[in-house]
């Protein structure tokens, strides 16, 4: 097996590695890079990953101060490499950054000027589901050789299995989460219904339109009635208007 | 996990589901692991946010008592997943490890001629949604093939349990409001009735309820029954000047008094 192969190896079985205990987003990134920067002919690398929602930017890194600005500068314009092969969900390239783009007029010059002769931009991707970019900087202009592509092509892949499981697995546990509190919620009104029943000696129906009319009148959740009724800090009266009746006639 | 083995139960769901002229839902999931774990019980509880397990749904007979006592007094082997999130598979409640590690839980089981239990995490991960657990009435293990199968059939119940298609989680949503108008609601407000007749806090209040079950042989939910319709109150036990319980006739000495 050829060093990039190991390469390559040691970096799929690190970025698919995302369901841990610790997981780290950002920690993450600066990997993702190292392993691209890591590739033959590559000297720097940088990595822009999406917010869960799609939105950008999320997490934007690079493994070298100059490739960090070229990502900062694509997120600020919203034009170049890494954010067409976001957006597109392909393989984006420029192997000679001299001379106008008309796709990134400003970002290719920007480029130059950090040093860099060639650009590669491979999506972070899963099925039809792109998250980020993984931009390959050459230090000269030039077609990169396809051992390189497929070997960067391979890593960029690996990263967006990696994301995606990650990505479902957090959504799962906000949902279950949600759906915990949920029934702690219905829980307590239950609760509720019978403190109530058992102070006002009526019965738990009565109890459940008294937790409810006091929610109406102060435009409140009957969850949230229902948890302070529980808690002991509150002892729902009705609302406001008839309140005042009862204070007048002196109940 | 063997990918066609996992195909081959959600499958068996969904032929289940077709005959009965209904969706695929967390129901079927439960009946599936019963039948590929050749148990005849079978039952579903899902975690509450404050830690503990609240039982939803039970198929076989006596399952449901047996679900309703594990949860309430935190012992037993879905109690345990509950806990850890790690599966407890009991081949055989009859030993004296199992006397040992749950006592109250391995009694009404072989009072109920349950000899092994296997319970599941429902979840992913650290964030547990619920368990799911067999009873058989024979006591053995669990081949390879039938573990695989029931951890499919947990895993089937958190992907519909999360499935919003529907809209809100509306199949989990049934699951609880079933439960709840069937006995768990009553459960809950009799808690809520035993801390105004007694003004201690709710924690405390279902230890009352269910220690007063369990020491008389009785369902929690059938206690919790009798509160809500008044046939049985709590007050605070009266005590002479040594300190000792005195109750007044018929009154069990952790207060609940029956009321004829």
């Amino acid at each position: 097996m050829s060093g990039t192969d190991q390469q390559v190896m040691a970096a799929i079985v690190e970025l698919t590695d995302t369901i841990v205990p610790d997981f780290d987003i950002k920690h993450f990134a600066d990997r993702l890079a190292a392993h691209g920067a890591g590739l033959p002919g590559i000297a720097a690398a940088g990595v822009l990953i999406s917010e869960p929602d799609g939105g950008m930017p999320g997490i934007s890194t690079a493994s070298t101060a100059e490739a960090l600005v070229l990502g900062e500068f694509q997120l600020e314009r919203n034009e170049g490499p890494a954010i067409d092969a976001y957006r597109t969900g392909t393989y984006v390239r420029r192997p000679d950054l001299r001379g106008p783009d008309p796709r990134w007029p400003r970002f290719s010059a920007t480029a130059r000027a950090a040093g860099y002769g060639a650009v590669h931009a491979l999506p972070l991707r899963l099925r039809t589901d792109t998250m980020g970019a993984l931009s390959l900087f050459s230090p000269e202009a030039g077609a990169l050789p396809e051992s390189v592509v497929a070997a960067g092509r391979a890593i960029a892949d690996a990263a967006g299995i990696g994301l995606a499981h990650r990505r479902r697995f957090d959504e799962q546990e906000r949902l279950t989460v949600q759906l915990r509190n949920a029934l702690d919620s219905r829980v307590v009104i239950e609760q509720a219904k019978g403190l109530l029943a058992e102070r006002r000696r009526v019965d738990v129906g009565a109890a459940f339109d008294l937790l409810r009319a006091y929610a109406r009148g102060h435009n409140t959740k009957i969850g949230e009635v229902a948890a302070r009724v529980v808690d002991g800090s509150l002892d729902p009266r009705p609302g406001p208007s008839r309140t005042r009746r009862r204070t007048r006639s002196g109940i | 996990m063997d990918g066609t083995r996992g195909a081959h139960i959600w499958t068996i769901i969904h032929v289940l589901a077709r005959e009965e002229h209904e969706t695929v839902s967390i129901r079927h999931t439960v009946q599936v692991c019963a039948r590929v774990l050749s148990a005849g019980g079978a039952g579903l509880a899902m975690m509450r946010e404050d830690g503990e397990a609240e039982p939803l749904y039970a198929i076989g007979p006596g399952t449901e008592a047996l679900e309703e006592m594990q949860y309430a007094l935190g012992e037993g082997p879905g109690a345990e997943v509950a806990g850890s999130g790690v599966p407890v598979l009991a081949a055989d409640l009859r030993t004296d490890r199992a006397a040992r590690r749950w006592p109250r839980f391995s009694r009404e089981a072989a009072r109920q001629g349950t000899a092994a239990a296997f319970a599941f995490p429902v979840g992913a991960g650290a964030a547990l949604l619920g368990v799911l657990s067999a009873y058989r009435s024979t006591p053995g293990g669990l081949g390879g093939d039938a573990l695989a199968d029931a951890l499919t059939c947990a895993d089937a119940a958190f992907v519909l349990a999360l499935d919003e298609r529907g809209g809100i989680n509306s199949d989990l949503w049934d699951l609880i409001e079933a439960a709840f108008a069937e006995r768990r609601g009553e459960v809950h407000q009799a808690a809520g009735m035993v801390t105004a007749q007694l003004g201690v806090d709710l924690t405390a209040a279902f230890v009352v309820l269910r220690n007063h079950a369990y020491t008389h042989g009785r369902r929690l939910s059938d206690v919790a029954a009798d509160v809500t319709a008044g046939r049985l109150r709590f007050g605070p036990a009266r005590h002479d000047a040594a300190g000792t319980d005195r109750g007044a006739g018929g009154r069990p000495a952790d207060g609940g008094r029956e009321i004829p």
